[in-house]
Order: structure tokens, then C-alpha cells, then sequence
């Protein structure tokens, strides 16, 4: 790591030489300590992205090409026109590597980040979802701790800011045994009008610069180039760079700031994250194109004598900066004051395209706006590991257990078992907007209030499946969390994404990001999707067990759904319907939990997407849902279409006959049938009378479709037509093996 | 006549707006928020102290909150007779500022529970159950990490009819298995000596929509019903005096 020198002062940055050089040739002069300290932020690849921009650019300018976008990437969050003056805005982020050191504050401030995130955006927070991965529980403390803390950081954040979460996913994996990955998401709603008075810029010169809410102290120096390293035995020494939340201060900001802006007197709005005042300031200012003069010394401290370098790259949660216009100051500040938020006038606005930061008469910052707001980029290198092969190789051991045995063991294994322990400890119910609630269906579907419309959210992706083919993956996990929303009888209409991965640096850390966001990128252009908005987690590598996550491009899709009568969930209802399966099933079982669970292999061959097939079988859907054909959905996903008609079973505790004859390809194996991953896949209920007139449609759509068999009003489930011979199996010792895998691992 | 109630909003305070919107827009009656230390009686019929986290509870649920010029105010409703309510956290208030009996404990499992279950009606001549039965089962939502109800009073509670909701299975059973947090006998709400003044964990502004609820049930709206015909009812009584 390199070291600066400024007026006898040293600090070790993590900027490259040329990086250093090409500073100072722009500044013409050596920067002070602080300004280095800025700049080391500002250019780390948390805030600048400099890793993972030239391919992010692969995405379309949701923008340009979807009238709909009001926010793209680039923004704090993406927003979308959900039609009736309403606008949706989301967001997914990162915070790994504080949670890996101190799991409770770190998701607890994760939740605080993210929901900064979208109120600077102007509206309301209105849901979090979160994305959670680990290593496996059994017989690992470690794992057990960071879940059960991660969890309640969560849990104590959300519930008291008063924001439901209602949806999230978890997966269980080696690879994440010490770098675990928090992934956090939020959605907020407000009107067109609140939302385009708060843009995140400061674009007229003049107006007063306030910041509120949390004080500013010691705590979160340089998080974001912690955060842009990979975990070593040293990273415990980095835990005080890891924020301390607090929730309530934090709905007080909501409240405050909601209420400011319905003043009409708020011209900018900027939360503090990621690189503290250095990072909200040179943002505000260098995309507004103003400049702005600060007075440091009426910024409040949590204790005396910090120095400017503290202040200025202080990461204390639970702070707001607001650009104000003149003639509404003291109004804004009356509501400040109402809720009892601290508050200063930090400095003014102006053209001069430079920020200057006074300590008393003292200057101590004075940069150009844009040169801090603009890191260079930097390109990677890219190189397919040669494992890939071998893994891909592996084949799929003789069947020597017996099915049944597999199936129990399957719906019992942590990635497939129920996540209740973890949801009861959320509020997913206050804001009284939650229509499918937790552990109901495949997304969280949340009424707006006022409308006859409906939002559906979903999160995930399989990360074992993308470890084998990160474009197949990242394609599959997009087809997934669509087929989320699409079960409960949404249509997908924006995306943002969280891409989790590891050393840039390192080619074949690199590789497994460039083809995952290929993967995006390509799919969502050809699926009609807008990319609103995204993050990026490099340097998730544990470099104590030289260990790297398997590569996670987490997708996050809202879908919209217009009136309730069109709200698809996921249990089966009436005895004698039929149970239909939707899509093509083929010998994929690379990266599927059978392989992982039964066998402890990672590889074999993994699914891939087929885009034509997977628009048609989204249209044949939609036709279905307008003939209101669809009692019950829900896609296919861990552990193959067995464990979905199962879980389906569950609820109202029905059971299912049912015949395989005639219904997949001869060469498969049994094992291939039941428990292959082939993505974009749906089991639906029908009323055996419309069975005609849906294969009909299935034949114009040219979309496979397969009567497995029959519901019955007795918890059992039978499968004929296998090679082997007859299996049965007894629902509500499924379901009992469901429930207990997380509790029976937590609680002790 | 026309009703006006009071939700008040503390520092901290989540419920508040869900509990707006079900008055106005489901139980239609005109219900004003109001923030905490702006609050004055004179203007309302009744008050509801909404779900939450006053003042962050980072110290004993509701106990700040107790302390708020608010309380004052509605301790002049609670000597007239005027209907105060709360909920979750506003439950938590009223024990705190001593207007109900008792305490509400960390939950026994430690942790935060929300979920769906069932309370039977023990007492239905109170504030807010005049419209139900006695042994009436509700269908409604808990969100709470301390909701544990204790008291060292029990014989008092029981023999004043003062336990008004207990934890139930969906038939009315008493029963540990009904218990979510390990409450003293399956204690879900409470009210004062004249009934007009009750508490409760549940939530009824989450169960007053059959699109909220699991079993498309409706049974938080005849709690607030229950509030409204218990203002008329001091309304006209008030008249014939």
C-alpha cells in the first residue's frame, strides 16, 4: 500500500502510483492530508466503481429506452412511473464485509444504509428484502452466530424504523463460511412530485447546505476501503471501521425529511453513506456542476477536537444533507426542529465548480467538485479458470438410496428447508400494506393503497449454478426471480442487482463478474427489462483460507399486478384439480442441491436458458391468468419440481397423485426427472375441466406442457410412472422435516 | 353528533399512520394525527396511542413515552370517562405511565415475534369490546418483542373483570400452545377498573381488511365499532343527565 506524505503528515492509501501521479497533476500541487484521505475514498472501488464500470456499461440506458425509468443506474436508487401520479423506487446494496466482522451492526446498518438510499430519492420506505448468505449451520458455530446476529441486526433495525420486510433468501455454502454476504433492499413509494423535488444534486448556486440528523464522530473512518479489500486475519482490527446504527434516530430522519420536503423549499437531497461528508458533498456538487464553500467548525461533533481529515471522512450513521433554497430556510429548519433532529448550516452553494472546506479561517479542502466525483477507471483482466472444465465433467453417481429417503433428506437440507425461523423475527406486516405475506408464496406482494394495483418483490439467485457458468447463472437467477413475481401473477417490470464477487484483481476472480453481467445485460434486453440501478461487492475473498465466494449476482425484481381478482398464490386449493407442469426438464442437475446434498458435488452440468422458450412460457402464463385458469403457482427452483409440489401441498395439507408416464424424455434418469434445476419452470393448479383449452394455448405458444396428476384431500404423495418402480410419500412428515431443519440448528 | 379522535404520534412512533388509515378509510370516522407534545383533550372524543418504538425503546418499552406532556393531557380523558387506547407499544405506555395495571416483559423466546393468532373475548362490556361476546375468538396479527403481560394483581384483574382479551386457539382453548410469548395466563389486553381505558399486544388495524388477513376475517373493525358506539353511548347518556 502506498504511502503520501503532506506536511509531515503520512497515510497509507490504497491508490495506485499512476493514480497518485495523475492527482497531483490535476490539483498542480501535493494535496493536504485530508484531501488524500478524500481522495483515497472517493477512488475506492466501493464508491467509484472503477473495477466494474467499463462492463457495467454493457447494460442499455434504462433511461433512454424505457418511458417508464424516471432513475437510472448511477442514482441512489432507480425509480419507475407505476402509473396513477405514483412512482416506485428501489434498490439493492452490500454490506458484506462489515457484517462478516460484526454481523449484528453490520446488517443493522446495512438496513440503515439502504433505506437512506431511497428517502433521498424523496418518498416514502416502504419494504426491505434481504438476500442473506453463509456457510452451512450443522456443526459450525460460526455460521450459527453470524446468521442469528445478522438476523436480529435486521430484525431490530427494520422493525423499529417501522418498514416491513417482506421477502429475502437465503443460501447456505462453503465458500461463505467467513466472508458472508448481506445483501440488503429497499422499495419506497411516493408521488411524481416528491419525488422530482428531491434530486441528489445541488444545481443552483446560492442555496444553503444543512446537515442533519446523527452527529458526526470517529466511528466508519474509511469503511469503504475496508470494504474494498479482501478479509485477512488483520480484518478484526478493523472492526471499529464498522458503523454503530440507531433505528430510531433514523425514523425520525424519515419523518423529518418527508415532512421537509413537502414544504416545497428542498432543492437537493444527499444521504451520508460509503465516504461520509467527502462523498455526499462532491457528489452533490460535481453532478449539480455548482461548487460550495463549508465552514467545518459548525458541523456537530460527537466529541471536541476532531480534525478535519475525521470529519470529512467520518462514516457515522443517520445523516442527511439537504440543499435548501434561501427563502425557505427557516421553514425547513421549523420541521427539523419539530421532530427534534440536530441540525447546521454547514456553508452555501456556488458557481465556482470548486469545494472549499474551512476549518475556522483555515482552508483545508479545495478541489475541484468533479475531480472527486470522477474516478478514473481501471480495466481487468479476465481468464476462465481451468476447473471449470473438470467440475463440469463430473458426472452424477449410480442411484444406489432409496428416492423416497432423498426426498426427505432434500426438503430437510438448509438451502430448501422453511426460513420462518428467521421471518417471525421481522414485522412484515406493519405499514398495513402486505398482501402475500412471508414464507406464502414466491414473492411479497404489498397493495397501494388508494389503487386497485399491486407490487410484487423478489431477490436471488443461485450462486452454485452461476460458480459452474456465470452467464448460464446469472441468466437462470434473472429467469428465477422473475418466475417469483410471475407465480404470484405479476409482470415484471424493472430490475436492479447486487453483484457479490472477488478480487478484481485476480483474472479469474474477474471473469466470473465480466460473464455474469453479460449474462444481465443480454437477457434483460432481450426479456424487455430495465436495469435501474445496481451495486457492486468486490474483494469477497478470505484470504486466512484463501477462499473465494462462489460469484453472486443477487437480482431483485418488482413486478406490477392490476387488481386484486389477478393476485396468484401458491398452495394447492381443491381436491381432483390437476397439477400441471410448465417448461422443458433436462438432464441438469450441475450445481443442484441433489448433488450438493446427497452427494457433496459441486459440479455436473448446469441449466441453461433458452430466451425464446422462456418469453413464450412468460406469454402462455399471462393467457392463462386472463382465461383465470390459475388456482395456484409457483416456480420451480431448489431441489426440482418434487420439492415445489410438495411445498405447494403444504398449506391446506393435501397430497397429489401422481402419474409420470409419457411426461419426459426417455433417456432422463429418475433422479434427473425429480430433482433436475432446469430454470424457467412453473407447476401450476387447474381445473381438470380447462385441461383442453390449456393445451391448446400451450400448442399456439409452443410451450411444454405436462399433467403429472391429480390433487388429493389426503397428505400423501405418490409417483407413478418412474423406472424404478412406485414411490410414495407422507406429506405431513415433509412438512414436519421442513419445519424443524432451523430451529433443530438455532436453538439450543 | 361527529367524533373525533386523536392518534397520537411519538418520537418513534410506526403504527400511527396504519391506524389513521383504518379509521378514516374503513371504520369511517374522523381521526387526526397528532404529534405527541402538540396533543390537547379538549378537542377529541377519544385517543389512540398508536404501535412502535417511542423514543427507540432502547431502555424499557414505552417508559419515555410515559413521561410525554401527552399523557398528561389524556389523563384528564381517563377522569371523564373518554375512551384512551393502546396499542403494542401504546400498551406498553399506558402500563408504564401506570394508567392500566401490570408490566410487559421480554417476549420468552427473546426474540421478536409477528405472527397471526387468535384472542377470545373475556370481558365484552369494556371500551372496545361492547360489540363482541364474551368467548368470541379474533383473528389478529402480534408484533412484538416485549408483550410478555405480567402483573402481581392477577386476583384483583380477574375479579374486577379487568382481563379483557386472552391468547386462544382458533375453538377458544386456553391453552400453553396458544401462548405466544409466555404471557401470565395467556394475558393478551387489559383495561382499567370503569372500562374505559384498554390495552392490548395484538394489532386491530392489521386485522380490519379481509385482504390482510389469512382468513379474510374482519374482526379488528368491531374493536374500533365497539370504540365509536362507546362514545355515542356517552354521548346520550351525557345528554339524559
Amino acid at each position: 500500500m502506498p504511502r503520501v506524505i503532506s506536511n509531515g503528515n503520512e497515510l497509507d492509501v490504497d491508490l495506485t502510483e499512476p493514480e497518485i501521479k495523475q492527482i497531483k497533476n490535476l490539483l498542480e500541487r501535493d494535496p493536504t492530508i485530508t484531501e488524500w484521505g478524500m481522495f483515497d475514498v472517493m477512488h475506492s472501488e466501493h464508491c467509484s466503481y472503477k473495477s466494474s464500470r467499463p462492463k457495467l456499461k454493457l447494460f442499455e440506458n434504462a433511461e433512454e429506452n424505457y418511458d417508464y425509468v424516471l432513475a437510472g443506474p448511477g442514482q441512489d436508487a432507480g425509480v419507475i412511473d407505476i402509473g396513477d401520479g405514483y412512482a416506485l423506487a428501489f434498490r439493492i446494496e452490500s454490506h458484506n464485509h462489515p457484517s462478516a466482522i460484526e454481523p449484528y451492526h453490520g446488517a443493522a446498518t446495512g438496513i440503515g444504509g439502504i433505506i437512506r438510499d431511497i428517502l433521498c430519492m424523496g418518498v416514502r420506505p416502504i419494504a426491505l428484502l434481504d438476500p442473506l448468505r453463509f456457510g452451512p449451520l450443522k456443526g459450525n458455530s460460526h455460521s450459527q452466530w453470524l446468521l442469528k446476529y445478522v438476523v436480529k441486526g435486521i430484525a431490530d433495525y427494520g422493525n423499529c424504523t417501522g418498514i416491513p420486510t417482506i421477502g429475502g433468501e437465503v443460501e447456505f455454502d462453503k465458500s461463505f463460511e467467513n466472508n458472508c454476504l448481506v445483501n440488503v433492499a429497499c422499495i419506497g413509494l411516493g408521488t411524481i412530485e416528491d419525488f422530482e423535488h428531491a434530486p441528489s444534486k445541488a444545481y443552483n448556486p446560492g442555496d444553503y447546505i444543512i446537515l442533519m440528523g446523527g452527529s458526526t464522530g470517529r466511528d466508519g473512518i474509511h469503511g469503504v476501503t475496508f470494504a474494498s479489500r479482501t478479509l485477512t486475519e488483520m480484518s478484526e482490527a478493523d472492526r471499529p471501521a464498522v458503523q454503530i446504527g440507531d433505528p430510531f434516530t433514523k425514523k425520525m430522519i424519515i419523518e423529518a425529511t418527508l415532512e421537509a420536503i413537502k414544504t416545497g423549499y428542498v432543492r437537493g437531497l444527499k444521504d451520508l453513506g460509503g465516504g461520509g461528508l467527502s462523498c455526499a458533498l462532491s457528489e452533490l456538487t460535481g453532478d449539480g456542476g455548482t461548487g460550495a464553500k463549508i465552514d467545518m467548525t459548525e458541523i456537530f461533533t460527537r466529541e471536541p477536537g476532531m480534525n478535519s481529515f475525521e470529519v470529512m471522512l467520518s462514516e457515522s450513521q443517520e445523516r442527511m444533507a439537504f440543499i435548501v433554497k434561501p427563502e425557505g430556510l427557516e421553514e425547513v429548519l421549523e420541521v427539523f426542529r419539530k421532530f427534534e433532529m440536530a441540525y447546521a448550516v454547514i456553508g452555501r452553494t456556488d458557481d465556482s465548480k470548486v469545494l472549499e472546506v474551512y476549518n475556522r479561517d483555515k482552508l483545508v479542502v479545495s478541489l475541484p467538485a468533479i475531480a472527486l466525483s470522477d474516478a478514473p477507471t481501471i480495466p481487468r483482466e479476465e481468464k476462465r479458470p481451468d476447473y471449470l472444465d473438470n467440475l463440469i465433467a463430473q458426472k452424477t453417481p449410480e442411484l444406489s438410496i432409496e428416492l423416497e429417503e432423498i426426498i426427505y433428506t432434500l426438503i430437510a437440507s438448509e438451502n430448501i428447508c422453511s426460513k420462518e425461523w428467521i421471518y417471525r423475527q421481522y414485522d412484515h406486516e406493519v405499514g398495513v400494506r402486505s398482501v402475500v405475506k412471508c414464507g406464502e408464496g414466491d414473492s411479497g406482494v404489498l397493495r397501494i393503497i388508494g389503487t386497485n394495483k399491486f407490487i410484487a418483490a423478489s431477490v436471488g439467485v443461485n450462486s452454485k449454478h452461476c460458480f459452474l457458468d456465470p452467464y448460464e447463472g446469472a441468466k437462470g437467477g434473472l429467469v428465477e426471480i422473475c418466475g417469483n413475481v410471475i407465480a404470484n401473477g405479476a409482470k415484471p417490470i424493472a430490475m436492479v442487482n447486487c453483484c457479490n464477487f472477488g478480487n478484481p484483481e485476480k483474472p479469474e476472480s474477474f471473469y466470473f463478474f465480466s460473464k455474469a453481467v453479460e449474462g444481465m445485460g443480454d437477457l434483460c434486453k432481450a426479456l424487455r427489462i430495465p436495469i435501474v440501478g445496481g451495486n457492486v461487492s468486490l474483494y469477497n475473498e478470505d484470504e486466512v483460507t484463501n477462499t473465494l465466494i462462489k460469484p453472486t449476482p443477487v437480482i431483485m425484481i418488482v413486478g406490477l399486478i392490476d387488481g386484486e381478482e389477478n393476485i396468484i398464490t401458491m398452495p394447492f386449493k381443491n381436491t381432483g384439480d390437476d397439477i400441471l407442469l410448465i417448461g422443458n426438464t433436462k438432464a441438469e442437475l450441475g450445481g443442484s442441491e441433489y448433488h450438493s446434498v446427497i452427494y457433496d458435488l459441486e459440479g455436473g452440468i448446469p441449466p441453461k436458458v433458452d430466451e425464446e422458450k422462456i418469453k413464450n412460457i412468460w406469454t402462455f402464463i399471462r393467457e392463462l391468468y386472463a382465461n383465470k385458469f390459475v388456482k395456484a403457482n409457483h416456480d420451480v427452483n431448489k431441489g426440482g419440481f418434487i420439492i415445489t409440489i410438495a411445498e405447494m401441498c403444504f398449506k391446506n395439507k393435501m397430497g397429489a397423485n401422481l402419474d409420470l408416464n409419457n411426461c419426459f424424455d426417455e433417456d432422463l434418469r429418475d433422479d434427473e426427472i425429480l430433482f433436475s434445476e432446469s430454470v424457467g419452470r412453473f407447476i401450476i393448479e387447474t381445473n381438470s375441466k380447462d385441461y383442453k383449452k390449456i393445451m391448446e394455448i400451450a400448442k399456439n405458444f409452443n410451450v411444454n406442457v405436462k399433467r403429472l396428476g391429480v390433487l388429493i384431500n389426503k397428505p400423501e404423495l405418490v409417483i407413478n410412472g418412474l423406472k424404478e418402480r412406485v414411490i410414495k410419500l407422507d406429506v405431513n412428515r415433509m412438512k414436519e422435516e421442513f419445519d424443524s431443519t432451523l430451529p433443530n440448528l438455532m436453538e439450543f | 353528533m361527529t367524533i373525533k379522535i386523536a392518534v397520537i404520534q411519538f418520537p418513534g412512533s410506526n403504527c400511527d399512520l396504519d391506524t389513521i388509515h383504518v379509521l378514516n378509510n374503513v371504520i369511517g370516522v374522523e381521526a387526526n394525527l397528532i404529534w405527541h407534545n402538540h396533543f390537547k383533550e379538549s378537542n377529541y372524543d377519544g385517543c389512540i396511542l398508536p404501535g412502535g418504538f417511542s423514543f427507540g425503546d432502547y431502555w424499557r418499552a414505552g417508559i419515555i413515552a410515559a413521561y410525554s406532556p401527552a399523557l398528561e393531557e389524556a389523563r384528564k380523558m381517563l377522569k371523564d370517562g373518554r375512551p384512551i387506547i393502546g396499542i403494542c407499544n401504546g400498551f406498553q405506555i399506558l402500563t408504564e405511565a401506570e394508567f392500566l395495571p401490570g408490566a410487559l416483559l421480554k417476549n420468552d423466546s427473546l426474540k421478536f415475534i409477528c405472527k397471526w393468532v387468535n384472542i377470545k373475548v373475556e370481558n365484552n362490556t369494556t371500551v372496545c369490546t361492547n360489540k363482541m361476546k364474551v368467548g368470541d375468538v379474533l383473528s389478529i396479527p402480534i408484533a412484538h418483542a416485549e408483550g410478555r403481560y405480567y402483573t402481581d394483581k392477577l386476583k384483583e384483574l380477574e375479579e374486577n373483570n379487568q382481563i379483557v382479551f386472552r391468547y386462544s386457539t382458533e375453538n377458544g382453548e386456553i391453552i400453553k400452545e396458544a401462548n405466544p410469548n409466555g404471557s401470565m395466563e395467556n394475558i393478551a389486553g387489559v383495561c382499567n377498573l370503569e372500562q374505559n381505558c384498554l390495552g392490548l399486544m395484538p394489532h386491530p388495524e392489521r386485522a380490519s381488511e379481509s385482504i390482510l388477513s389469512p382468513k379474510k376475517t374482519i374482526h379488528g373493525t368491531i374493536f374500533f365499532e365497539s370504540m365509536i358506539e362507546f362514545i355515542k353511548g356517552r354521548s346520550i347518556s351525557a345528554k339524559s343527565n
